[in-house]
């Protein structure tokens, strides 16, 4: 593998009037997207999953991280916990689907048994018929692999290398920022508030294209109409980027029916909404009557998937009386991020241009597109 | 009471139905039963097989009471720690 360009990680880290974009190799080269597995993803917190797919003490669901399989657990306590998802035995993948477990997590193969905190509770026959202990195999040192995770907006995240500051200290400004969201429940919409879209991106462009709003009147012009380009602002923050409107003024049923909104919100969320990418891989949208995550998955250099989950302030608006909102603002996003769905596959076929060079970026205006380019450069350069 | 053939014939067809069926809590009540009739044939090889087998079963379906006795009677065999 060639060695990324020191030189080229600096022009992309230099003050945005004058900096390059990340050039083409980080879209379009596999080998360049192997190392990002270790560069960029492996020592941060990374979005996996949702707590809302493991309702119950005792589901298990299985993940393929960047090909790491991986399962989280909610044990018996309630809370989450994520291992790799291996028998300490011979290596068989312990959960292939979405499960709730009765007892403990019995390996297929052999039924090593696992407690749902990980500790190896029983080894059957493993000193011949009948005979579950051997000098040699200490359960104690052979419990499930756990990765370290946290949960925060019903997001799991994940930190392979186990270096990653605490997310508390690593997300600070991000937990300050909504802090007054993420001290209330969500209530997640059901099937109908929950879809996800395959894209032929490299991952980044689909970061980057939420980071900004200088797309929306030319890409999304619907959206334009309610939201105008001078309504929104930008936000730059250590570990997350994105933009803002001060025009949020939702309707959703026939005679502008609405959601109920989020308790005890500041005045500031009677008009503003917010959309922060938080890098690498979660991207938020925070509304006073609604929430949502779009989970960015990597399944290739030049594949991605989109996990789309919304959520509600209130139980009740889970019920049927809420259900045709609930899929018109299902329907409505959806169409939003279909719409994108063009430019970053556009963006992604401009990649194979020999010697693009990262691309310019408008100081006004790509800021937050700027911020990402330089925490994903930084990450090389470390 | 001990197993006659017959019986053991018929726990053996049950148990080979019950894992068609993957019927993990009737997997476990029938390794249980056959492990109880090892014992009382004094067939304590065989028994800590169908226990261990009662006793993973037990595990995994959650039947707690069923898996401690279990446990116990391994442990007091020297097979479980």
């Amino acid at each position: 593998m060639k060695p990324i360009d020191r030189t080229m990680l600096g022009q992309v880290m230099a003050p945005v009037a004058t900096a390059r974009g990340l050039p083409n190799p980080f879209y379009t080269d596999p080998e360049v997207y192997e190392l990002e597995k270790a560069k960029v993803f492996a020592p941060s917190w990374v979005l996996i999953g949702f707590g809302k797919d493991l309702a119950e003490p005792g589901m298990a669901k299985p993940v393929d991280h960047l090909g790491v399989p991986l399962v989280m657990v909610r044990d018996r306590d309630g809370q989450i916990r994520v291992f790799q998802n291996v028998c300490r035995h011979r290596g068989m993948i312990l959960v292939s689907e979405t499960t709730r477990l009765k007892g403990v997590l019995r390996c297929p193969y052999h039924s090593w048994c696992y407690e749902l905190d990980g500790k190896l509770r029983s080894t059957p026959h493993v000193g011949g018929p009948g005979q579950n202990i051997d000098a040699s195999i200490r359960r104690e040192e052979l419990g499930l692999v756990e990765v370290r995770s946290t949960v925060w907006m019903d997001m799991v995240l994940v930190n392979l290398s186990g270096t990653a500051p605490a997310f508390e200290d690593h997300a600070h400004r991000l937990i300050e920022r909504y802090s007054e969201f993420a001290r209330m429940p969500l209530y997640h919409g059901g099937p109908d508030s929950s879809f996800k879209l395959e894209v032929k991106t490299n991952w980044k462009l689909a970061v980057e294209n939420y980071c900004e709003s200088y797309h929306l009147p030319w890409v999304h012009p619907g959206l334009n109409s309610y939201s105008r380009l001078e309504d929104h602002y930008h936000m730059y923050e250590p570990g997350f980027a994105g933009q803002g409107s001060s025009a949020y003024t939702p309707g959703f049923g026939p005679n502008g029916e609405r959601f109920a909104k989020f308790a005890s919100l500041s005045d500031k969320w009677d008009k503003c909404a917010e959309y922060p990418s938080v890098f690498p891989n979660a991207l938020l949208g925070f509304h006073n009557d609604h929430y949502f995550t779009i989970m960015i998955e990597p399944v290739g250099h030049d594949r991605t998937i989109e996990h789309v989950e919304i959520y509600y302030a209130d139980p009740q608006m889970l019920g049927e009386d809420y259900a045709a909102m609930r899929q018109r603002n299902a329907q409505l996003w959806k169409g939003i991020f279909v719409e994108d769905i063009f430019v970053v596959e556009g963006m992604q076929r401009g990649r194979a241009a020999p010697g693009f060079d990262g691309g310019k970026f408008s100081p006004a205006m790509d800021g937050p597109t700027h911020a990402f380019h330089h925490w994903v450069a930084e990450r090389f350069a470390a | 009471m001990a197993l006659s053939r017959p019986d053991l014939s018929a726990l053996d067809t049950a148990l080979i139905a019950a894992h068609q069926a993957d019927d993990r809590e009737a997997m476990a009540a029938l390794y249980h039963r056959a492990a109880q009739a090892m014992i009382d044939n004094e067939s304590m090889e065989e028994a800590a097989f169908f226990l261990t087998q009662a006793y993973v079963l037990s595990l995994d379906c959650g039947d707690r009471e069923q898996a401690a006795a279990c446990h116990r009677q391994l442990v007091a065999m020297g097979r479980e720690q």
